[in-house]
């Protein structure tokens, strides 16, 4: 399942809006913008584009711990339960392999076309009118899993939440009705809080769509004292 | 009715006939989880609890604690294992070892608080549990793969490739059991623990293993070569807020900032500095990291100890395991000997001493021709080929291997040797055949810790701060960052003991009253919050803040341990609650060692302790002439009368029989352990 059935839930009819985003690469309008906020693009099939989000997770792969912290505080938070799999960021590591292609942190993009949110039939996965971040009305899911096999990445950052029975994602910790902070795109992150590297960060400005462009180097000489890289390709010894 | 940390339900699995059963958590709730819930289950579980650890009836608990898999600091990650050991000398006591990682959480989100592994399989099996669905499975064709092999093949069968290229997989048949892109959790055992070896631990990823004991030796002697867990279930928190609050706090006010911290050394890539500072990536101690890595933590830790190299050699390993090749002649080869003790799966501990092999050989003992036939390659001890000749000959049993794999206490007294070299501290085993750790006649909560109980106790929560602390700021040029007697103020305040005395570490101190009380505390302090509640041992407790931003020095500790486990379950359990319940099973434990054969008159050190004075300085603090001092504690011996005086005294202190060290019936039914009185006094091993 998820990521499996992906491809066959694509409508293949001329150019969708979902070929065109994942087509762009995630490089998109918004970067072609240089990082404006968008409010409304006419895209190919002329329908009225999404708000951009107003904020997004950056994180540093390369000053990840792998200690999860992130996604037991983002499953607490949200659910008041812990459990790795109903986190809506995704620290996936091999014990086995070499830095840095050891771990990777799957968060969401917040993409300024969101493939996710165009598939969705019933206006559930929606920008929030606010923080234009991707949200989901749980009351509104009715479960198609079509917002799952359309994000574009892998792993889907878009989720079946099987214990609740909807789907989810990150919505920048703005309903976390168990986390007695502020949160969302004019709040707080749990996780951006809690990661005890500091390998989370939050910023405003619509990130390059690319994979580097959420991957930041948040390493300074502090880091490079207790004897890890700070060059961003995390392949030099400091010093 | 699980209550909030606990998901309600233990799993039994009995490789002899195949049942797999269930077992209400609640019924050993009172024990809090891990160690006291596995004494408990053992207790119950095991008839005859005078069988070897090899015997079928033995029994492996693999627990998991309230914590487990939840935000709680440095305690989510640890999964305790209990079982008759293979390691101890003269006995294999029933023993303790655990290890960290992911394993304790992937088995809570299957909806399991542990694991009881009883029985013998008549072929190689591996336990493969997915949620609720639980198999044996059938284990041929991993039987002769390294422990790394072995996990790369259980991660692919359990997730039908899903984990190689990084997709959500189902686990179970349908979308409402659950996605996930998490590795299963493995624990097994490699070509040692197949061989059956004494030194047999079971790893996990790369660097977590279960050492101390030998349970890779009793895993192999089950046909057992792995287990495997995955899940997606949730465990319930009582007050998810209290708990997110008190993570937050704590971490800001004492954890290592690693963007701007309050300490730092004053020497780069110096990772053993973490000692005082708990800075990420100090698990290799004194070698500094040579090529380009990442910290990398066990679930929910907020120091992240390891550290993955871009070599990939050596990921995730940490402190002896880093310094078993310490006298290689550089990192890349003394990285490839430790590797080569996780993928055959043997406990370092065991195998440090190639030194003393080394000292034999030099002294015209052991080689060819020699007393001790041998062909090790001693002309090229120093190197990588003969580490590599060494771990070989012990995990296929060859030449000297064939002793050794029955652990060196015992290799040595097969050859003749255990006696005088144990004398005279040429081969420094202080206590039941286990490697010296700390200097035994000086840090005495270790050694008489270890004495009283089943193996070296390997807790060092005490041991960074009266050990280390002094002796690291020392190396880089430093002075104390904290006076001695401010130091045990503040260790006695936190502890809740009171009396600084008891951690004064003097000619006279550590036979004092005080030091009885000291090591009291630290028996039941570890046997619950560390042992049973899964506090790792390389972060708690926190009794002294080296990262104040405001110059107060008072650690976390006691407040934030309860804080976490009262909101996690709900309760509101008292420190002090805690360490009665750590009292319990520590008088439990003494109870099935007492049927094993235990006696005061056993609880002796080597000769060596008594008869040898220290000759490598140390740093702990001592009250001399009226004064606090951080002292070295050269010439040290210890003095058998006193040292059995302190035995009386302290046996008193548990409630235990001084003429045997037997627990009494009045104390046992005062713990709510009437029940285990009965046993021993049906087995004429009742206290008096």
């Amino acid at each position: 399942m998820a990521d499996i059935d992906k491809k066959e839930s694509v409508a293949k009819a001329g150019v969708s809006r979902r070929e065109f985003f994942t087509g762009v690469g995630g490089l998109g309008v918004g970067a072609v913008l240089g990082g404006a906020l968008l409010k409304g693009i006419l895209l190919p099939d002329e329908v009225l584009a999404i708000p951009a989000s107003e904020g997004y997770l950056l994180v540093d792969t390369k000053k990840c711990g792998g200690c999860q912290t992130c996604m037991l505080t983002c499953s607490l938070a949200h659910y008041g339960r812990e459990n790795t799999t109903l986190s809506r960021i995704q620290v996936v590591q091999n014990s086995f392999a070499k830095f840095p292609d050891d771990l990777s942190i799957d968060q969401c993009r917040q993409c300024p076309y969101p493939s996710c949110v165009d598939a969705c039939p019933t206006g559930a996965m929606h920008a929030d009118p606010t923080t234009g971040a991707r949200m989901v009305d749980e009351e509104k899911c009715i479960g198609c899993e079509r917002c799952v096999n359309a994000c574009p990445f892998t792993p889907s950052r878009v989720q079946w939440n099987h214990e609740d029975q909807h789907a989810q994602k990150c919505d920048l910790c703005k309903n976390t009705p168990f986390w007695s902070e502020e949160g969302g795109a004019d709040g707080k992150q749990a996780c951006v809080e809690m990661c005890p590297m500091h390998a989370i960060t939050f910023t405003k400005d619509i990130p390059v769509q690319t994979d580097s462009g959420y991957e930041t180097n948040l390493r300074n000489s502090h880091w490079g004292h207790l004897g890890f890289p700070v060059d961003d390709a995390g392949e030099k010894m400091p010093g | 009715m699980a209550t909030g940390g606990y998901v309600g339900k233990i799993l039994y699995v009995n490789l002899t006939d195949g049942r797999i059963e269930e077992i209400e958590t609640s019924k050993y709730e009172q024990f809090g989880g891990g160690h006291g819930m596995g004494s408990a289950l053992f207790w119950d579980l095991v008839e005859d609890k005078t069988v070897d650890g090899y015997h079928p009836d033995n029994l492996i608990t693999m627990m998991t604690s309230p914590l487990s898999g939840t935000l709680v600091p440095s305690a989510s990650g640890r999964t305790e294992c209990n079982f008759i050991g293979l390691i101890a000398y003269p006995i294999g006591w029933y023993t303790r070892s655990n290890f960290g990682g992911r394993f304790s959480g992937e088995l809570k989100y299957a909806g399991w608080d542990g694991i009881a592994i009883q029985g013998k399989s008549e072929t190689p099996v591996w336990i493969n549990i997915a949620n609720d669905k639980v198999t044996i499975e059938d284990a041929t064709d991993l039987w002769g793969l390294d422990t790394y092999e072995t996990q790369e093949e259980i991660w692919s069968t359990v997730s039908k490739g899903n984990t190689d290229d990084g997709t959500w997989y189902g686990v179970g048949t349908g979308r409402d059991s659950g996605r996930t892109l998490q590795k299963p959790a493995v624990a097994t055992i490699g070509k040692a623990g197949e061989n059956l070896n004494r030194n047999a631990c079971i790893l996990h990823d790369a660097g977590n293993a279960a050492g101390q004991g030998g349970l890779g030796g009793v895993f192999g002697s089950k046909n057992l070569k792995a287990v495997s867990v995955i899940g997606t279930g949730s465990v319930e928190i009582a007050d998810p807020a209290a708990l997110i609050a008190a993570r937050k706090e704590f971490q800001d006010k004492f954890a290592y900032n690693v963007d701007a911290p309050e300490m730092e050394s004053p020497v780069p890539n110096f990772p053993a500095y973490g000692a005082i500072t708990l800075s990420p990536g100090f698990g290799p101690l004194y070698l500094p990291t040579h090529v380009p890595s990442r910290p990398q933590g066990c679930i929910g830790c907020y120091k992240n100890c390891r550290r993955r190299l871009s070599t990939g050699v050596s990921n995730e390993d940490q402190c002896v395991e880093s310094l078993f090749f310490i006298n290689g002649s550089n990192q890349i080869d003394q990285n490839k000997a430790t590797d080569l003790l996780d993928k055959a799966g043997l406990n370092v501990y065991d195998v440090f001493n190639h030194s003393y092999l080394y000292a034999l050989n030099q002294m015209g003992i052991m080689g060819p021709g020699m007393e001790i036939e041998s062909s090790l390659p001693f002309e090229k001890y120093g190197t990588i080929e003969f580490m590599e000749a060494y771990v070989d000959c012990i995990i296929n049993r060859t030449d000297i291997g064939a002793d050794l794999a029955e652990g060196m206490a015992r290799a040595a007294k097969k050859w003749g040797r255990w006696e005088i070299d144990t004398a005279s501290g040429l081969l420094d085993r202080p206590n039941w055949g286990f490697c010296q750790h700390y200097e035994p006649r000086l840090e005495v909560e270790w050694s008489y810790g270890s004495i009283l109980g089943d193996r070296d106790i390997n807790e060092h929560g005490l041991n960074f701060y009266v050990h280390w602390h002094s002796i690291i700021r020392g190396m880089v040029g430093q002075e104390p960052a904290i006076s001695a007697e401010d130091m045990v103020n503040l260790i006695a305040e936190g502890t809740g003991v009171g009396d600084p005395m008891g951690w004064d570490y003097s000619e006279e101190g550590i036979y004092g009253d005080p030091k009885v009380q000291a090591i009291s505390w630290h028996r039941h302090y570890t046997r619950f919050w560390k042992q049973s509640l899964a506090f790792c041992d390389w972060a708690w407790p926190n009794f002294i803040n080296f990262n104040s931003a405001d110059g107060d020095m008072s650690g976390a500790s006691p407040e934030f341990e309860v804080r976490f486990y009262n909101a996690v379950t709900g309760k509101s359990l008292t420190w002090e609650e805690g360490l009665e319940i750590g009292h319990k099973i520590w008088t439990l434990d003494k109870a099935i060692w007492t049927l094993q054969g235990r006696h005061r008159d056993l609880e002796v050190f080597a000769d060596y302790v008594y008869d040898v004075p220290t000759e490598a300085p140390d740093g702990l603090p001592m009250f001399i002439d009226g004064k606090w001092e951080y002292n070295a504690g050269l010439g040290r011996t210890l003095d058998r009368d006193k040292f059995e005086d302190f035995k009386t005294r302290f046996y008193a202190n548990e409630g235990w029989d001084t003429a045997t060290g037997w627990p009494t019936r009045a104390t046992l039914e005062a713990l709510d352990l009437g029940y285990v009185a009965d046993e021993l006094e049906s087995n004429g091993k009742l206290g008096a």
